[in-house]
């Protein structure tokens, strides 16, 4: 345990480090998902059915690759189309566009789940569709879809530890980085785990709580 | 102020209007009435745009209504309309669901349109729930609320779709007599109805639509009370019978 604590005071700095790139990374990636993802739903749900198709074809594709290939490719392969992007960028645009699937599909749902007599409601008393989505369907599509949009976040900041195969320094590349030069795998894995946790269980704990105060205006 | 001719309007194969014609004069309180799937709604849906329509016209205020136009937003404000399930819009307070429409479409004062607002929920006998939320109130109350969410469009025309079929019948009276104070003060309707005593009572005019048409119309006694079509005669009996058992069974 002494052994323990004393190299703790040694590594803990660095992964520190590390995990400051982790919430950056997992911050960005998220806003970036969103986006892409409500763009997605939106575009899904239109009136014009190329537009439909080529949404639900990305969508798929998207959902078919694995996250670490969609990483590689835009970090390895890109740079040959002329494209040149620091890890960084590289592992923010990939999490964030694999990602965006899901957004988009929660999003989707979320719409999806308004009752389809508001939606009338508000076009006879004149609303044109940009008004209803953004007064009427998309503040309630929103609290359905909270939920899974907090599991969703919570999910990538477990994940950004994928662009750790780009060479992002963020915490899980960290402690690879300590471990294989220290051979104390025991402590540095551990520490790891344990700042995930630190991060992951008070996000958990204050979507609950959102998803409590945001729900208690509708219901009594 | 609203002309209907030979409108016509299928979904896929199945034909819902096979030529309806109808018109309304400011003021008028038409009733439409008939068996379920007959067209009704249909009817009141084409003269907001709601449902598009395959042959035929609706004029409103002289306008063709066109649910692909651009205008069909600003003809809608004109136009208000009250359905069967209320469709409150079930984030905002009561008081928010009635300025909705003034503020964000027309966008109005909010104060004035707070007191106007008000005023309405006033009128409709629900002021002391504008704070509440939809699910807060029951069936009665959320229809009052969806005619004074109507209302504060200051609309030329009151569209009525089926507004007491998804209430208790104790909540029924509350509602009608709100539609009957309106048809007082002059408002034009058009009430898809299955409540016989109101539209005697209120309607200028009763159609009874059958199978996609208008099938017989007249004054509200007429049609009621000596209707010449056989169609009528049958669907008039059964309501009857079928009130007069609810009154045995409740009795």
């Amino acid at each position: 345990m002494h052994d323990f604590l004393q190299q703790a005071r040694d590594f803990l700095p660095i992964l520190l480090q590390g995990a400051v790139v982790t919430v950056q990374v997992t911050a960005l990636s998220f806003i970036l998902s969103s986006l892409i993802g409500l763009a997605l739903a939106l575009l899904r749900l239109s009136r014009v059915a190329p537009l439909r198709a080529a949404a639900s074809s990305v969508i798929n594709v998207i959902r078919g690759l694995p996250i670490i290939v969609q990483l590689f490719y835009i970090y390895f392969v890109l740079p040959d189309f002329g494209v040149q992007l620091t890890a960084f960028q590289a592992g923010v645009i990939g999490l964030g566009i694999a990602y965006s699937a899901y957004q988009a599909e929660n999003f989707r749902a979320g719409i999806e789940a308004v009752d389809e007599g508001q939606r009338e409601a508000a076009q006879a008393i004149g609303m044109r569709t940009p008004l209803l989505m953004r007064r009427v369907i998309l503040p309630q599509a929103f609290r359905i879809a909270l939920p899974p949009y907090g599991n969703t976040l919570v999910m990538m900041l477990k994940d950004s530890s994928l662009v750790s195969t780009i060479t992002v320094a963020e915490m899980t590349r960290q402690g690879q980085l300590i471990a294989s030069s220290t051979f104390q795998n025991m402590t540095v894995y551990t520490l790891v785990a344990l700042l995930y946790l630190l991060m992951s269980l008070p996000l958990v704990w204050m979507l609950k709580r959102l998803e409590r105060r945001i729900s208690g205006g509708r219901k009594q | 102020m609203i002309e209907i001719t030979d409108l016509r309007k299928s979904f896929g194969d199945h034909a819902v209007l096979r030529g309806v014609s109808l018109e309304v004069a400011r003021g008028e309180v038409v009733c439409l009435i008939g068996p379920s799937g007959s067209g009704k709604s249909t009817v009141l849906r084409c003269i907001n745009g709601l449902e598009s329509y395959d042959g035929g016209e609706v004029r409103v205020f002289g306008e063709r209504v066109d649910a692909q136009s651009d205008d069909i937003h600003r003809l809608r404000g004109s136009l208000g309309m009250v359905f069967q399930r209320f469709n409150l819009f079930g984030h905002r307070t009561v008081l928010q669901n009635v300025m909705e429409g003034p503020v964000y479409v027309k966008r109005e004062p909010v104060e004035k349109v707070k007191q106007e607002a008000l005023a309405l929920l006033k009128k409709v006998g629900i002021e002391d729930k504008a704070c509440a939320y939809p699910a807060q109130l029951s069936g009665g109350q959320q229809q009052r609320v969806a005619i004074a969410r109507a209302l504060a469009m200051k609309p030329d025309a009151m569209l009525f779709d089926e507004p007491t079929s998804a209430l208790d019948p104790e909540l029924v009276g509350d509602v009608l007599q709100v539609m009957r104070a309106l048809a007082d003060e002059g408002m034009t309707m058009i009430v898809v109805t299955h409540e016989m005593g109101f539209a005697r009572e209120v309607a200028d005019r009763v159609c009874f639509l059958y199978d996609g048409r208008i099938v017989e119309e007249g004054p509200a006694s007429q049609v009621l009370e000596t209707p010449q079509n056989p169609r009528t005669q049958d669907f008039l009996r059964r309501i009857l019978h079928a009130a007069s058992q609810d009154a045995s069974a409740a009795s």
